[in-house]
């Protein structure tokens, strides 16, 4: 038995055979993200937002942004919300036991007074200290909630309580969004006749380095920074590419925590947010998923490819690998959790495509990346490199630029945001640093993810600026 | 007259300068707000039509602006889509001196502009 | 590939010992690996760059493009009509050659739309004689029969913006098509130039409406004159949207008369034509009715009975009280809050009434109770 033969046979084939798979999906996400994004331009062409704008019978929506230590910028935050177009709008901000003087800025830049209000709570939380709303009619949309601290999760599931609209908008306080992003997230709920639409996700764009006046965004730029600007590249691939597929497959499993809508209703008949759990926007999209699957009801969740929100992405390894940990932690709680339905026939494509799929290439990937490297780096070692080895961890490498570029070309000939051919070239050349440099990084804090899950770490502690908690395109 | 537009439809910014230099007035165009509180200090109109809806700086922000820092030397006439009556009331309390709505007449923009020229030099 | 294991281990010696020379021999892997990345970046640079100029040299000549289309634009909204009424707007050679080509016409026809919808009089009349003179009309009839649905919604949409009446009857076959945009477009171009009148195809229509087209058709109906139109077959159709469509018609515009057939809406075995059906008798009511909605109330669904208690808000009287009272005790907070805020609204004593079950019951009374006096008090 020739050993070494065997082990390389079995690294080579096995790495062969999981390369395939993903390449496959690479050419599939590809096919249908442009199927999918050229239905809806279409179809975004016929409708006049504007006009539609001050309409009066559009459905009221709730903004819920949940807030922890944003002192600094939340008064300036709630101002960009406050200023957006809609009728019949409300923004909730839930203060989740914040120990800066978050609350007390807001009470007195929006002139807040506490009231009598009756949480009804059907969605168990920690207790809420008190609900201010501002004796200026001007702020009459604003909700202002103090409550414990007691995470992400239950900071929303109290604004889920509290809302009194049948949608409601969840995001994070420090996001920037488009003018016309609350009329585009409701249109999906109005359109289809035949399912009922649980969810709507959106694009998620980076804000570095773009300038931001009266809380909208005035010019888009390429971040200067070069975490950031790698980060770009990611979205655009994981947002443009991967959800769109998604959706058109009607199995998109993940949308933003930054930046989604949701159907009151079912997410009150799901008992709202995990509070177990770091990664629980992709958990409830998850569960709101299975409770229809088990309903047996026609049901969609869209995504819309348009850029409607902007945040700032980290820009420090330390800061990127601790979001990049908490999403992969996220993600194997999630899949844990719900088990059930791999390979399970009873949750239609759920189970048996999107599921599996999240398994294989979500979760293992970094995984199996991770061993790849270290097996190769051994087999160099120990002289049992081939060529065809080689040629193999090259081929998968000059793919996934390629994906990437594919992903930019998609960008140019869509939305186009970055408009200067210079800064084509510079995400051109992201695309060809990203194998070397970037990616090798989060495969790492990924890998680290996976540790610290298995040491439970359990691990909020103190929580961090929230800003970053629970966006996950990675795809 | 000396008339300064600021206006994001490349079109109809066209018509309307092409109409008011046919009138014998001035006419400087700008594209976005932000550009047209630069051009207003610089070229110092007697007239400043102004859409609402406009990239950096809105037509609202305009009047106060000029209302403010020229409150009678310049005329402010509001050129806008958006004809709700809170819209209207609002530029009208900023200051505004005359609001026409889209869709508009090019031959009523040049009749409400001759209005205001008081043939001073 | 044969592995030999002795060959590697001297290729791979021989590589470690002399790294200048095995860059040259191509052999070596480090020398693939160079080599293909190499190959792979200048091809990929070669190919944007070749793309981005060809992305140029496009947005150039659309900008030239756009500025032969403006002056054609400028020349027809500013042709004096009063010397000679039937003249054409003067093209220049080079507008007449490019029209045949059919981006440009597409760029003109954009133009002409976005221009048309901003100008009002006799500029607008005479953007549309030159959308005949260059015969768009033509090509957009032809785009109607194109078997891609967004072609023909266009086409729908174009001949709509530019006013020509005359295509509307073939344009009306369009309200049910199989395509919902196109559906959309032609419901959209009927409505838009007889009104109300337009609506007839509600009659016909198998397909339903979404609450989307609801809103847009609404939306331009309030641009038009209101007009009594008879929705008795609408409130009665088999198309679940178009009743409910009916129905908010009838609350915009109060159209009492329809205040019997709408209380039979109340039978109706879909759920959101019953919950429409509520909102509407919000706005259209006789002393009646606040009785007829009570009386179904525990025939309902929860969402259906809160809207109900909802309308009793706007709608009831002292004598409701009493049942509104006794919904205190319902067990559902939702329900407790609306009968509570219906309460104070219809009766004098509001208030006490709902202290006095408030003490008896404590939580969650009491709090709701010290919330509805705040919201008094503003």
């Amino acid at each position: 038995m020739n050993w070494p033969e065997v082990f390389h046979n079995l690294y080579m084939y096995g790495f062969l055979l999981y390369s395939a798979l993903l390449i496959l999906s690479y050419i599939a996400i590809s096919v249908l993200s442009i199927a999918e994004i050229r239905n809806y331009r279409h179809k975004n062409s016929f409708t006049d937002y504007r006009v539609l704008a001050s309409s009066t019978e559009l459905p009221s929506m709730s903004i819920l942004a949940p807030a922890y230590n944003e002192g600094e910028t939340i008064v300036e935050n709630v101002r960009s919300l406050l200023s957006l177009h809609y009728n019949h709008l409300e923004v909730i901000i839930i203060n989740d036991g914040s120990k800066d003087d978050s609350l007390s800025r807001l009470i007195t830049t929006y002139d807040l007074h506490r009231i009598d209000y009756f949480v009804n709570e059907q969605i168990p939380t920690k207790p809420v200290k008190g609900v201010y709303k501002s004796h200026n009619p001007v702020y009459s949309k604003l909700t202002v909630v103090d409550k414990v601290n007691g995470g992400k999760a239950d900071a929303l599931n109290v604004g889920v309580n509290i809302a009194q609209n049948k949608y409601y908008v969840c995001i994070d306080v420090d996001c920037v969004l488009e003018q016309d992003a609350i009329l585009k997230l409701a249109k999906p709920f109005l359109e289809n006749t035949s399912k009922r639409v649980i969810a709507v996700g959106g694009v998620v764009r980076i804000a570095n380095s773009c300038e931001i006046e009266g809380g909208r965004i005035v010019k888009v730029n390429l971040p200067d920074q070069f975490l950031p600007r790698m980060q770009t590249l990611e979205y655009i691939r994981a947002f443009l590419l991967g959800r769109m597929a998604w959706a058109r497959l009607n199995g998109l499993l993940l949308i933003s925590g930054a930046f989604g809508v949701f159907d009151r209703e079912i997410v009150i008949k799901c008992a709202g947010y995990n509070i177990n759990t770091v990664g629980e926007d992709m958990e409830l999209v998850v569960r709101m998923r299975r409770y229809m699957e088990e309903l047996k009801e026609p049901y969609r969740v869209n995504f819309i490819p348009d850029p409607l929100c902007w945040t700032e992405a980290p820009a420090s390894f330390k800061i990127l690998g601790r979001q990049r940990n908490r999403w992969t932690r996220g993600t194997i709680e999630t899949l844990r959790m719900h088990k059930k339905m791999f390979l399970n026939p009873d949750y239609g494509l759920l189970g048996m495509l999107s599921y599996p799929y999240w398994l294989f290439f979500e979760f293992m990937a970094p995984i199996v990346e991770f061993i790849g490297i270290i097996l190769f780096i051994a087999a160099c070692l120990m002289g049992i490199v081939t060529h065809a080895l080689v040629l193999l961890m090259i081929g998968v490498i000059i793919l996934g630029i390629l994906y990437s570029v594919f992903a930019i070309l998609m960008e140019v000939l869509t939305y186009n945001q970055y408009k200067r051919n210079k800064d084509i070239l510079r995400l051109l050349l992201v695309a060809i640093i990203e194998p070397f440099v970037y990616h090798p990084f989060v495969v790492w804090s990924a890998i680290r993810g996976n540790i610290d899950l298995l040491r439970k770490k359990n691990s909020w502690g103190e929580m961090t600026r929230q800003g970053f908690v629970g966006k996950k395109p990675v795809g | 007259m000396k008339i300064l537009i600021a206006e994001d439809d490349q079109v109809i910014l066209m018509l309307l300068e092409f109409r008011l230099k046919k009138d014998g007035h001035e006419v400087i165009v700008t594209h976005d707000g932000r550009e047209a509180l630069e051009k207003i200090d610089e070229f110092q109109p007697d007239i400043v039509i102004t859409d609402i809806m406009m990239p950096y700086v809105s037509g609202l922000e305009i009047i106060g602006a000029v209302k403010s820092k020229y409150p009678d030397k310049m005329r402010v006439i509001i050129l806008s889509g958006m004809g709700q009556e809170n819209v209207v009331l609002e530029a009208f309390q900023l200051g505004a001196d005359d609001f026409i709505t889209k869709p508009f007449s090019p031959n009523e923009v040049s009749v409400r502009v001759r209005r205001f020229d008081t043939g001073r030099k | 590939m044969e592995i030999h294991l002795s060959h590697f281990n001297t290729i791979y010696f021989s590589a470690k010992m002399s790294l200048p020379l095995t860059l040259l021999s191509g052999l070596s892997y480090m020398g693939i690996l160079i080599e293909s990345l190499s190959i792979l970046i200048i091809s990929l640079l070669f190919f944007m760059l070749i793309f981005l100029y060809n992305k140029s040299i496009n947005e150039k000549q659309h900008e030239k493009w756009r500025l032969i289309a403006g002056l054609l634009i400028r020349k027809a909204v500013f042709h004096d009509n009063e010397d000679n009424p039937d003249a054409t707007v003067p093209l220049t050679a080079r507008a007449e050659s490019l029209m045949h080509n059919r981006h440009f016409r597409q760029l003109v026809t954009e133009e002409l739309i976005t221009t048309k919808k901003s100008l009002a009089g006799m500029a607008s009349e005479n953007l549309k004689h030159l959308y005949q003179q260059l015969q768009l009309d033509k090509y957009a009839l032809t785009n109607l029969k194109s078997p891609q649905w967004y072609v023909k919604a266009k086409a729908i949409q174009e001949l709509t913006l530019m006013e020509l009446k005359d295509v509307l009857p073939k344009l009306y076959r369009y309200t049910n098509n199989k395509n919902e945009l196109v559906r959309m477009e032609a419901q959209s171009a009927t409505v838009q130039f007889y009104g109300f009148e337009g609506l007839r195809f509600l009659n016909v229509i198998t397909y339903p409406i979404s609450e989307w087209q609801q809103i847009k058709l609404l939306q331009q109906l309030s641009q038009a004159a209101p007009v009594d139109v008879s929705i008795d077959t609408w409130l009665r159709s088999k198309n679940s949207s178009v009743a409910v469509f009916a129905l908010k018609l009838a609350r915009s515009y109060h159209w009492f008369q329809w205040h019997d057939t709408i209380l039979a809406c109340l039978e109706h075995p879909e759920a959101n034509v019953r919950l429409q059906a509520i909102d509407c008798l919000c706005e259209i009511y006789t002393d009646k009715t606040a009785a007829i909605l009570k009386s179904r109330f525990w025939q309902e669904e929860l969402e259906i009975q809160l809207a109900i208690v909802k309308a009793l808000r706007s709608i009831g009287t002292e004598d409701d009280a009493p049942f509104l009272v006794s919904l205190l005790a319902y067990d559902n907070n939702e329900m407790k809050i609306y009968a509570a805020r219906a309460v104070t609204h219809i009766s004098k004593n509001g208030l006490e009434l709902i202290g006095i079950s408030a003490s008896a019951s404590g939580y969650p009374l009491n709090e709701i109770l010290a919330q509805i006096k705040g919201e008094l008090a503003v």
